[in-house]
């Protein structure tokens, strides 16, 4: 009851004309990002993020929260209309959302991609509703062990959970920590990892590295295929799209399933990429008619979209809860909180109430907004496609390198964005994913202070990761889920060879 | 022609020669235990450490079975008629600053492509130019590097 409260309290500050204007802005830019190759939601916020410092911190929140919301949304109508995805969590809405729209259905498909995307979005907004204020108050009695095994706990998920390498992953991790700790060392005062260069003091920010990993690395693996748009009718029809919303129900249990799916990978940080292909498997191992899958069948729309949204979406969760972002959007969110001065986590809850919930509540408007929006604008933003390469690409390396100029009007940021672009490249190429990179880029010091308090406390005894059951709990979860995976693959592989000869060289 | 091999093994090399630059580095900054608690070292060398330790092992396994290409020419090309160009845009900012150096880069891109249409070229860049003057010097405040020709010329 207490969190129906704060959330009614919450929609009198969202709904206010001035948030109403930040949203519909928020979601268009959101969109555009989202459509255009190379661009994605984290550079979308990463962008806007020094434009927000003059605002409220409640303001600024929703307009970049309603820019992720768009952008989740613009990624899906590449996908669905050229085959394109925009965002890396729209790969698996191409499988089944193209196919549908070249058969001539390209209203039905966006229909079902939206609806079932708004669906997914609200599972996530209401598990926020009730259970964020809950996680905060047990937060409350977490002492710097604790963080520290929660900080282990969402990067041993990352390793154990993500779909990657694990060793990949452990690289672009461990990546992201050392340029955590490059800069002044908040605990000691001294300078670390500077290699020489003075300015290096002021330390690597994670908008440098967001544009160059995700904006220019993201361009490269773009202008490598040749772009061949080929042009669906993007026309969208009403009365087609209200039929296939009305018959969304029908697929109740696939909603449901992939919602559940989106909320657990958003919540500990497998992402939405993760969260979308693992929900298209699952459907498609499931679902009745799964030789149809490939082929344009609805399931295969619904399935990676809801559990895409939801995980976005909660993935918000345990970066206001814990100040521990469950996606690489939320990451730079995160970074913009402590910008503003606020301090992600549980004391956000108590001293910051209008922030927290005006910010649920417009998760809620901001949503609907997104979807009317979409619908409205794809003709829009379907012409934008048809705009050469060529033409976006250079506009894009622009936009990045002034985006990382901005943040410290220092050149050395745009230098070392260029080298992120070529990592970034890098690491798409082959596999290694970039989220984690960005997200220990943006608490590796927390959890390293965590760590380092921790020490402190027990002057010097790992013991103390084993203090009382909360604590080892997280622990023990954290070391299953950094182990089990690999335990898995050696188990399957044994499994595989015992049969002689059953496998084929 | 690129194999997935020689890609694999650049990589790696990449990450464990930074790897083992944050492992020397911080070993200034004191490892292990003193009378302030953990040493600011102790951290980045743990996390150098791991860097270095798993780019050996996807050294190791990036070798074997991987001589497929995957890139092939022409798609280094692209990436090449793409990046290069990206690469002398960036290098040219301290020289010629931010604005002028954008409003070249899309002039010389454009033309490239379309060697037919040097006006519509010209009014990109310009548009270019003006864009981010208007959005960032005036709306935003945010003051773009003027470079050593901008200084030059007073600005």
């Amino acid at each position: 009851m207490e969190n129906l409260e704060a959330l009614l309290h919450g929609f009198t500050i969202a709904l206010s004309g001035n948030h109403i204007f930040l949203m519909l802005i928020g979601v268009l830019l959101g969109i555009l990002v989202g459509v255009l190759p190379g661009l994605g939601a984290p550079n979308g916020v990463s962008l806007l993020l020094p434009l927000t410092f003059g605002m409220q911190p409640v303001s600024a929140i929703i307009l970049l929260s309603c820019m992720y919301w768009g952008a989740l949304f613009g990624g899906s109508v590449t996908s669905i209309l050229f085959n394109i995805p925009g965002e890396p969590s729209s790969v698996a809405t191409t499988f089944d959302g193209y196919p549908m729209a070249r058969d001539g259905r390209p209203t039905t498909a966006l229909a079902t991609a939206f609806g079932s995307a708004a669906f997914g979005a609200l599972a996530g907004v209401v598990l926020i509703t009730l259970s964020a204020s809950w996680v905060a108050k047990v937060a409350l009695a977490f002492g710097p062990p604790e963080y520290f095994a929660v900080y282990f706990l969402a990067f041993a998920s990352f390793v154990g959970m993500g779909g990657s390498p694990p060793i990949k992953t452990l690289v672009s991790l461990a990546i992201g920590f050392a340029l955590a700790a490059v800069g002044i060392d908040t605990v000691s005062g001294s300078v670390r990892l500077t290699f020489g260069i003075d300015e290096l003091v002021k330390g690597v920010s994670f908008v440098v590295a967001v544009m160059g990993l995700f904006g220019i690395g993201e361009l490269l693996i773009a202008v490598e295929d040749e772009f061949h748009v080929k042009a669906i009718s993007s026309r969208v029809e009403w009365r087609e799209v209200i039929r296939t919303l009305v018959q969304l129900p029908r697929y109740g249990w696939v909603l449901l399933r992939s919602a559940a799916i989106g909320c657990w990978m958003g919540i500990t940080p497998g992402g939405p990429t993760a969260a979308s292909f693992m929900s298209y498997g699952i459907a498609k191992r499931l679902s009745s008619r799964h030789a149809n899958f490939g082929k344009g069948e609805p399931e295969g729309i619904i399935a990676p979209e809801t559990a895409d949204h939801a995980a976005g979406t909660s993935a918000l969760l345990p970066m206001l809860s814990l100040g521990i972002p469950g996606s690489a959007t939320a990451a730079v969110m995160m970074g913009g909180l402590m910008i503003w001065g606020l301090n992600p986590g549980p004391m956000l809850f108590v001293e910051q109430k209008d922030f927290v919930w005006g910010l649920i509540a417009s998760m809620y408007l901001g949503n609907v907004v997104a979807v009317i929006l979409v619908l409205l604008t794809v003709p829009v933003f379907a012409a934008l496609m048809r705009v050469p390469f060529f033409i976006i690409a250079p506009l894009i390396v622009i936009i990045c390198t002034v985006g990382a100029y901005s943040v410290s009007n220092s050149y050395l940021d745009v230098v070392l964005m260029t080298g992120f672009g070529v990592l970034g490249y890098l690491f798409k190429k082959l596999h290694y994913p970039l989220a984690p990179l960005v997200l220990a880029i943006v608490i590796g010091d927390k959890a390293e202070d965590a760590f380092r308090q921790s020490m402190l406390m027990s002057r010097g005894s790992l013991g103390i990761f084993f203090g009382n059951a909360l604590v080892t709990t997280l622990v023990l979860l954290g070391t299953a889920l950094l182990v089990l995976p690999v335990i898995w693959q050696s188990f399957r592989k044994m499994l595989l060879r015992s049969p002689t000869g059953s496998r084929r060289p | 022609m690129i194999s997935r091999r020689s890609l694999e093994t650049a990589t790696a090399l990449l990450t464990g020669a930074f790897g083992a630059a944050v492992v020397v580095s911080s070993r200034d900054n004191g490892i292990g235990w003193s009378a302030a608690g953990v040493d600011a070292g102790t951290f980045p060398f743990i996390v150098g450490l791991i860097i270095l330790g798993s780019s050996v092992f996807n050294l190791a396994t990036g070798w074997p079975g991987n001589d497929y290409p995957v890139l092939r020419q022409n798609e280094l090309k692209r990436l090449a008629r793409l990046f290069v160009p990206a690469a002398i845009f960036v290098g040219a900012i301290p020289l010629t600053g931010m604005v002028v150096a954008a409003a070249g880069y899309v002039f010389a891109a454009l033309i490239w492509h379309r060697k037919d249409a040097p006006v519509f070229a010209g009014v990109a860049a310009a548009g270019t130019a003006a864009a981010l003057y208007l959005i960032f010097e005036l709306a935003f405040q945010v003051s773009l590097p003027r470079g050593v020709l901008g200084t030059a010329l007073g600005f």
